[in-house]
């Protein structure tokens, strides 16, 4: 697992005040340029200008008379030209917001939400937060056009109102051709005057990910302890489509909402037909998780024909349906062309027995916390 | 011979069962049975006749078939009156020239 | 964790519930069906029912969290439930408004087969009095392409189509040089018992993008003792001919239908095989029809529906095992009626229609230029009585047609949403009003349904096939990929 924040020793501060740097390795930029890079500092490098020096050495760069300097440990090494990052030169500490050589960056936009759903990952905090969107807004200008693909993520973002509609705006002007995936819990779009706010976005390739953990609106609600969420929610899928909005509902698989899988994709099928895509996905073991873990955990290995008549229905109605976050020993084979590889790369991992696997290259593996807190009783490797 | 009828009769409390329910059985089963129906005090009575003779069992048999099926009309019609007004509005709905909304937009594209 | 509410939390505060429009019919002793307004299906035992109907049933018993997600009941965790239903409704008619127009030009009643159950064919070499002139042709395709439907299916029927093959090239090539400035989803077929087939014919099939639906009754004496003519051959003519399109044509573009007759009721397995072995994907188990001929030698009445409900069972479940040992084959009725319950579709399957699919899912344009509602409204018309007959291609307009009192008060009669028993039926929605067939059978559009044997032989497989589903869930499961297919 890469840690993606951390604190760093300050070895000399100059700005006080956090701020954005882009990595660089070239000492040759323009005085303007150095301004908004932090430069990866190796021997015999001229440092001067630089707004920030990430060093290896204990000792203090000099003359680097205008550069705050923070001593890169070796779990940040990842760090390479173009990532971009958050430094706080008061207190040390750095978060890398956008790594240019992964397709897995998402950027926070709040940790503020109105569900508060027994297995969340990024539990959701009652403080002011919005300086994470002035800062989204920043780092997306800094993130270069030819990136592939980039998420937005919670929290929920769509708290935001009109601002959230202006990020998607900003987004799309700084980086037209990038793919954009919200995750959402769509209640905001209920009221259809945001939806069609939206979509008159007009975004070329945006797509919202919004969850219905149950056919059983109760059962919803409570997973995402929260009363009428069922009701909000389906009514913003509804909106979003009737303006020709792309969605995908995704599904996390626990013991809460196993018991109803297949009703529940026979209820999509049915009533949410034309949604573009349907997630079904394995459990994370992090944030809410771990003090639920008592009433959410079941085996992946016990309820995998339950998963494979689940992806039996929606593929039998043409939807397009993806399993993500399960390990190929895990399932059964008949949901081979439906089976991603989907962790993100700085939480993915796998087991030491996995090594001898002869599939691991097909296989999505198991997120760090998995293999750390709890993971399938019945791995086993591949002959 | 003479244990198998040809004849039997059903009476229904007119207090607790539509005359109408009644008829629908009736029709249902005009197979079986033809019913000739009248009411006597508000006493719903049915005369079935059969077209061919049926054991005391047989007899059984078809009448509680009949019974059965004049409760289902009885609660067939409770239901339709009580779902009368949400058919309505969901008739309506989805024959009205909205879209997928309630809230359609008016000029959107 | 007591910062998290327990799901008792989130159940509505009051208990009680609002009933949605639905309709219940016994599947069998003790469980009954119901259906909602969207078609959806739910099995629930009489109790359950009836505590239901009181407004008794807990909110915490799981039939009434089955009830409340499938949209048979609703309360206040789920005020979004009228609209949902509103939606699946209207997709459920707009689509039975979009579905393909089917015109069917009798382009001979000539045939070389003499098969003692055909409805209409007549051995005969009188060209003259049993083929279709290019003028009925013409004024045939304009009146085809009057039809609102984007999409338009031009079958040739017969007798034996290939015997007037010329008119059938006439037809093909007149309709795709209209249909280039109207831009319609325009598809052909022949339907033919292969026996006259050539590479000069199956060039053109090719080129022309021409479907073949062939005869295929079973296995080799079951074929040639239903289907006489003269060496016969006609077993050996059609594989030949299958063989031979599949080369041509692709595999896929050649399609069987088998006729049920009373020496096949005791041989399903060996039809089922045969079909098999020809490596066809499925076989729709037909119903002998009650028209033609077929009504007059009283063949008809050589089994019943019983005989037939146990043929179509036996043969279902033989299809379901070949499924479960891995081999991919479907049953095309079934099919049908699966898509009906499961998806907001219409298969377009004009006896499963209603209101009934004559003339709005099909157009029959005879041999003599007469226009029927209906194929079997031809076959009635052979037997003399032509009640259906719409009038003639060259003497009639489009509206005088489509609008005649032969086609409207049949299909308003009929309609099945109006008809005692079927206005109360759990299985109206997967249902027919079938007007012809009632009509040919009891002598009204309606008839009585208890009488009805059409009424009984579907409610009959409707059941089945939902206690199929109940009872083994790889049938649920497989019974769901029929309905998409």
């Amino acid at each position: 697992m890469l840690k993606l924040s951390g604190r760093l020793p300050v070895l000399q501060n100059l700005n006080g005040a956090p701020y954005l740097a882009t990595v660089t390795k070239d000492e040759h930029l323009a005085p303007d340029q150095k301004q908004t890079r932090a430069l990866l500092m190796s021997e015999g490098m001229n440092p001067i200008g630089f707004k920030a020096i990430l060093t290896k050495e204990h000792r203090r760069v000099s003359p680097g008379q205008d550069s705050d300097v923070f001593q890169l440990r070796e779990e940040f090494e990842y760090l390479c030209d173009g990532d971009i990052i958050r430094l706080d030169p008061s207190s040390g500490s750095m978060r890398c917001l956008y790594r240019r050589n992964s397709d897995h960056n998402t950027i926070l936009l709040t940790e503020q939400c109105d569900h508060y759903c027994l297995m969340c990952s990024q539990p959701p905090k009652r403080i002011a937060d919005s300086w994470l969107l002035t800062e989204a807004t920043e780092l997306i200008s800094r993130i270069p056009q030819e990136t592939t693909c980039l998420g937005f993520s919670g929290g929920e973002p769509t708290l935001y109102g009109r601002a959230f509609i202006d990020l998607l705006t900003h987004t799309k002007t700084c980086l037209p051709m990038t793919a954009i995936d919200v995750l959402s819990n769509g209640r905001a779009f209920k009221d259809i005057s945001f939806a069609r706010q939206y979509a008159a976005i007009q975004h070329p390739d945006l797509l919202i990910g919004i969850p219905i953990y149950s056919d059983d609106p109760v059962r919803h609600n409570y997973v995402v302890q929260s009363q009428g969420a069922f009701d909000e929610t389906i009514r913003g899928i509804l909106n979003l489509k009737s303006l020709n909005q792309r969605v995908e509902i995704r599904i996390v698989i626990h013991r809460q909402t196993v018991g109803r899988l297949v009703k529940t994709c026979e209820f999509i099928a049915r009533n949410l037909l034309f949604v573009d895509h349907v997630a079904l996905m394995g459990l994370e073991i992090t944030g809410f998780t771990r003090p639920n873990l008592e009433v959410l955990w079941i085996d992946p290995y016990e309820y995998r024909d339950v998963l494979s008549e689940a992806v039996g229905v929606l593929n039998s109605y043409g939807m397009h349906a993806s399993v993500y976050n399960h390990q190929l020993c895990t399932v059964n084979s008949d949901i081979g062309s439906n089976y991603r590889k989907s962790i993100s790369d700085w939480k993915n991992e796998y087991l030491d027995e996995c090594r001898a696997c002869s599939r691991i290259q097909d296989c999505g593996g198991f997120f760090s916390s998995s293999k750390n807190h709890k993971h399938s009783k019945y791995i086993k490797p591949f002959r | 011979m003479s244990d198998n009828m040809t004849t039997s009769t059903v009476i229904f409390d007119g207090n607790v069962f539509s005359l109408n329910a009644v008829k629908k059985a009736a029709y249902r089963h005009l197979k079986a049975f033809t019913a000739d129906i009248s009411i006597i005090d508000k006493q719903i009575q049915c005369v079935l006749t059969f077209p061919t003779p049926l054991s005391e069992k047989g007899r059984l048999q078809v009448e509680n078939e009949f019974k059965k099926e004049v409760l289902d009309q009885d609660l067939r019609e409770q239901l339709h009156v009580e779902t009368a007004a949400v058919r309505n509005v969901i008739l309506a709905h989805a024959f009205s020239k909205t879209g997928l909304t309630t809230d359609e937009p008016v000029s959107d594209n | 964790m007591s910062q998290f509410q327990t799901i008792e939390r989130y159940q509505p505060t009051r208990s009680t519930y609002q009933l949605l429009p639905f309709r219940f019919t016994p599947l069998d002793e003790h469980q009954y069906v119901l259906t909602n307004l969207a078609g959806e299906y739910i099995v629930l035992n009489r109790p359950s029912l009836h505590d239901l109907l009181a407004h008794r049933l807990s909110n915490v018993d799981p039939a009434y969290i089955d009830l409340r997600a499938r949209h048979f009941l609703m309360d206040e965790s789920a005020a979004i439930t009228p609209t949902l239903l509103s939606l699946k409704l209207r997709t459920r008619y707009q689509r039975l408004a979009e579905f393909t127009g089917l015109h069917l030009f009798v382009v001979t009643l000539r045939c070389e087969h003499s098969c003692p159950y055909c409805q209409v064919s007549r051995r005969s070499q009188d060209t003259q009095r049993y083929d279709m002139t290019p003028e009925a042709a013409n004024a045939a395709l304009t009146l085809a392409f009057r039809s609102p439907s984007q999409h338009i299916k031009i079958e040739f029927q017969g007798g034996e189509p290939l015997l007037n093959f010329p008119l059938i090239q006439t037809i093909v090539l007149e309709a795709e040089s209209r249909n280039q400035t109207l831009g319609k989803d325009l598809a052909f077929v022949i339907a033919t018992n292969l026996a006259l087939i050539n590479d000069d014919i199956l060039s053109f099939c090719r080129d022309h993008a021409i479907l073949l639906s062939t005869s295929l009754d079973g296995p080799k004496d079951l074929h040639n003792a239903n289907r006489p003519r003269p060496g016969g051959d006609s077993y050996e003519r059609t594989v030949r001919g299958i063989t031979l399109a599949r080369e041509v044509l692709g595999h896929d573009r050649v399609s069987a239908l088998m006729t049920t007759t009373e020496a096949s009721l005791s041989r399903v397995h060996d039809i089922i095989d045969e079909y098999v072995a020809q490596s066809f994907n499925g076989i729709f188990l037909r119903p002998l029809s009650p028209y033609g001929f077929a009504l007059k030698t009283r063949s008809y009445h050589a089994y019943n529906t019983e005989r037939w409900l146990t043929f179509y069972r036996q043969g279902l479940d033989y299809i379901i095992e070949l499924n479960r040992r891995g081999h991919d084959f479907a049953e095309y009725y079934a099919s049908i009626i699966l898509k009906k319950m499961f998806t907001s579709d219409d298969p377009g399957y004009v006896d499963l229609m209603s209101p009934a699919g004559i003339g709005i899912g099909a157009a029959v344009y005879n041999y003599d230029g007469s226009v029927y509602a209906s194929d079997e409204s031809r076959m009635l018309a052979e037997m003399g009585k032509d009640t259906f007959k719409l009038g003639h291609v060259l003497t009639h307009t489009y509206e005088d047609l489509f609008t005649s009192p032969a086609l409207l008060d049949p299909l308003e009669e009929s309609f099945a949403y109006s008809n005692p028993m079927c206005h109360d039926c759990a299985f109206e929605p997967y249902c027919g009003a079938e007007p012809v067939y009632h009509y040919a059978m009891h002598g009204d559009f309606v008839a009585r349904k208890p009488e009805s044997e059409f009424c009984r032989r579907n409610m009959e497989t409707f059941r089945y096939l939902i206690l199929k589903m109940e009872n083994d869930p790889f049938a649920k499961r497989l019974f769901l990929q029929w309905a998409n297919r």
